[in-house]
């Protein structure tokens, strides 16, 4: 027996998503400050092959697609110096990469609206630790408020990855 | 019948989300390497997008109503669905995974049609040969807009079961048998068919002839009726096929095992619309009979013993065949055998039969359009080939026409022949 994907005949790439992460990647680049705009070549680079092999017929070749996009990006984010702007492009950047995802030509169009919910929880995670970043006084101390959000992230993490079932509880029959 | 079980599963993470969460991972361990919270910063959304998505879905069992039909006729075979969500369940999020059975090869492209509540599709096959196919309902899965996270959605669906046989088998069961029992005081009629005794009135359908109308009481009742009439049973017929493996190997027996199995369902429909009554056995390494018996519920009966039915393995002697049909079976039966006539233990097993008193009809399914799909030679020895592997089946079926008569059945898709042959009782006498 074969199992077969729905045959949807795959759109051309979402020109906005796709708008979106080639400017925001671009810019995160530039402030990258690598020479010969070295990041800004990876990223479009990155971005470029990601929409590529997302405009593929192949299901397994549009499987992979977010990894250049994503490898360039963190590759952009270990290399760029310190400061508020790499700071706010480098979340701006994690946050296009989600909307890039959401606007996938091979599901049904507007998944981007229906994926408001999913977007906003990152985005305020990011707000909290921008914000703080600005109030605290010194880099160190930004970097340590980010530093706590992301444990208390992972040990969510690692509660869902051991226990899904929070997920899983049925709505009662009976009031 | 018993409802359709709802399985219940949990959310699963998918790929994406797991190279998300490594990704966002390196690039904390990136940030204390390099002393930089920008890694960080763009760890937060890679790290925090699968919980957010599993948080964001359904909180229960996504689950809906399915509507399931196969359509379609002679080779073509559509599979259409209509899922409706119930509850918040948004429909363009969901995703259709059919399994298409054996027997049945693709034809064009599926139609997906995502509403926001409703989710329709179609699926276009091709039965390249008689078959029968058990369509399993399709798995739905719901997926979060991003790709991260599924869940399967809790659907109500029994299997479809897709016959394609013949058409000239639709009319095989008006033949006349020859009579199994005759009992005592018991008048044959030289009528068959849906003609007989007269038994009682009935409202008519509209695709009822003017002939069985009966006009004087339908102008007493204001309204059309019909006779009913008993119909007048000629004979039983048993259905029995040959599963021994032969030497052609357990794939090529095993598609023309389902060839036999679309054709004795078609035979065994067709015969059951007339009420008679029908027994079907399969000889594998035992033989495994259905009584003779009528009826709606019969008819599931026997579908179910032609899909368990599987090839045997080779070297089963045919007289083990023999004396099991005849435990189950009264003498006199007219048998129908599916056979590939490879070797002579299907020539056996007509003579065993035939020692039991039962009239045997052969029907042989032959290899050879089946051999020359996956033949390894040029063009030109193929030729030369196939000349000689059809004299060598021409005069094994010559061989068998002296025990029975046999219908070679090379065209798949036509039974004109056999059903000219079952309707002439004159041309069915041998030796």
């Amino acid at each position: 027996m074969s199992g077969r994907r729905p045959g949807r005949p795959v759109r051309p790439p979402p020109p906005v998503s796709t708008a979106l992460v080639l400017g925001v990647g671009g810019l995160f680049g530039y402030v990258a400050s690598l020479p010969h705009l070295g990041g800004v070549a990876i990223a479009l680079l990155g971005a470029g092959l990601a929409a590529g092999l997302r405009s593929t017929r192949s299901a397994r070749v549009r499987a992979v697609a977010p990894i250049p996009l994503v490898v360039s990006v963190g590759l952009l984010a270990v290399v760029s110096p310190l400061g508020l702007v790499p700071e706010v492009l480098s979340g701006a950047a994690g946050l296009s990469i989600l909307v890039w995802l959401a606007d996938d030509p091979a599901r049904a169009p507007g998944g981007v609206g229906r994926a408001g919910g999913t977007i906003v929880v990152p985005a305020l995670a990011l707000g909290i630790a921008g914000a703080s970043a600005l109030l605290l006084p010194s880099t160190s101390a930004s970097v340590g408020v980010a530093a706590g959000l992301l444990v208390l992230a992972l040990a969510a993490l690692a509660f869902l990855f051991a226990r899904p079932r929070p997920y899983d509880r049925e709505e009662a029959a009976t009031y | 019948m018993s409802r359709p079980s709802v399985s219940v599963a949990s959310s699963r993470w998918r790929p994406l989300a797991l190279f998300l969460l490594t990704s966002g991972a390196l690039l904390l361990v990136g940030a204390v390497l390099v002393r930089s919270p920008v890694p960080i910063y763009l760890a937060i959304p890679l790290l925090l997008a699968a919980p957010a998505a599993a948080w964001a879905g359904p909180r229960g069992a996504p689950t809906g109503t399915l509507e399931l039909r196969a359509e379609g006729s002679g080779t073509e075979v559509r599979l259409a669905g209509l899922f409706r969500a119930t509850g918040r369940l948004e429909a363009r999020d969901l995703t259709v995974l059919v399994e298409r059975p054996p027997g049945l090869l693709e034809e064009g492209s599926a139609r997906i049609e995502q509403g926001p509540s409703s989710l329709r599709f179609e699926y276009s096959w091709r039965a390249p040969e008689p078959t029968i196919a058990v369509v399993n309902p399709p798995r739905i899965l719901w997926k979060d807009p991003l790709g991260l996270v599924e869940r399967p959605v809790a659907v109500a669906a029994e299997p479809l079961v897709v016959a394609r046989y013949p058409p000239e088998l639709l009319r095989v069961g008006a033949v006349r048998l020859r009579r199994t029992s005759v009992l005592p005081g018991e008048n044959p009629s030289s009528r068959i068919g849906a003609t007989g005794e007269f038994h009682s009135l009935r409202t008519a359908t509209s695709t009822d002839p003017p002939r069985v109308i009966n006009w004087r009481a339908s102008a007493r009742a204001g309204r059309l009726v019909a006779n009913e009439f008993e119909l007048d049973r000629t004979g039983d017929v048993l259905l029995l096929l040959d599963a021994r493996g032969t030497t052609l190997g357990p794939a090529v027996d095993e598609r023309l095992l389902g060839i036999a199995r679309a054709a004795a369902l078609g035979i065994a429909d067709s015969f059951l619309h007339e009420k008679t009554r029908v027994g079907v056995a399969v000889f594998s390494e035992f033989v495994q009979a259905v009584p003779l018996s009528t009826g709606r519920g019969h008819h599931l009966r026997l579908r179910e013993a032609l899909l368990s039915s599987r090839v045997g393995p080779a070297g089963v002697p045919s007289e083990r065949g023999a004396v099991s049909v005849s435990r189950y079976y009264p003498p006199g039966v007219t048998t129908i055998l599916f056979s590939s006539l490879t070797d002579d233990a299907s020539a056996e097993l007509v003579l065993g039969l035939r020692r039991r008193g039962y009239p045997v009809l052969v029907l042989s399914p032959s290899p050879l359009p089946i051999l020359a799909e996956h033949s390894p030679l040029a063009p030109e020895d193929e030729t030369l080939v196939a000349r000689l592997v059809a004299l060598t089946r021409r005069a094994r079926i010559a061989r068998s026409w002296k025990d029975a008569p046999t219908v070679d059945w090379d065209d798949y898709w036509s039974l004109g022949h056999f059903v000219k042959l079952l309707r002439h009782p004159t041309m069915r006498r041998v030796g």
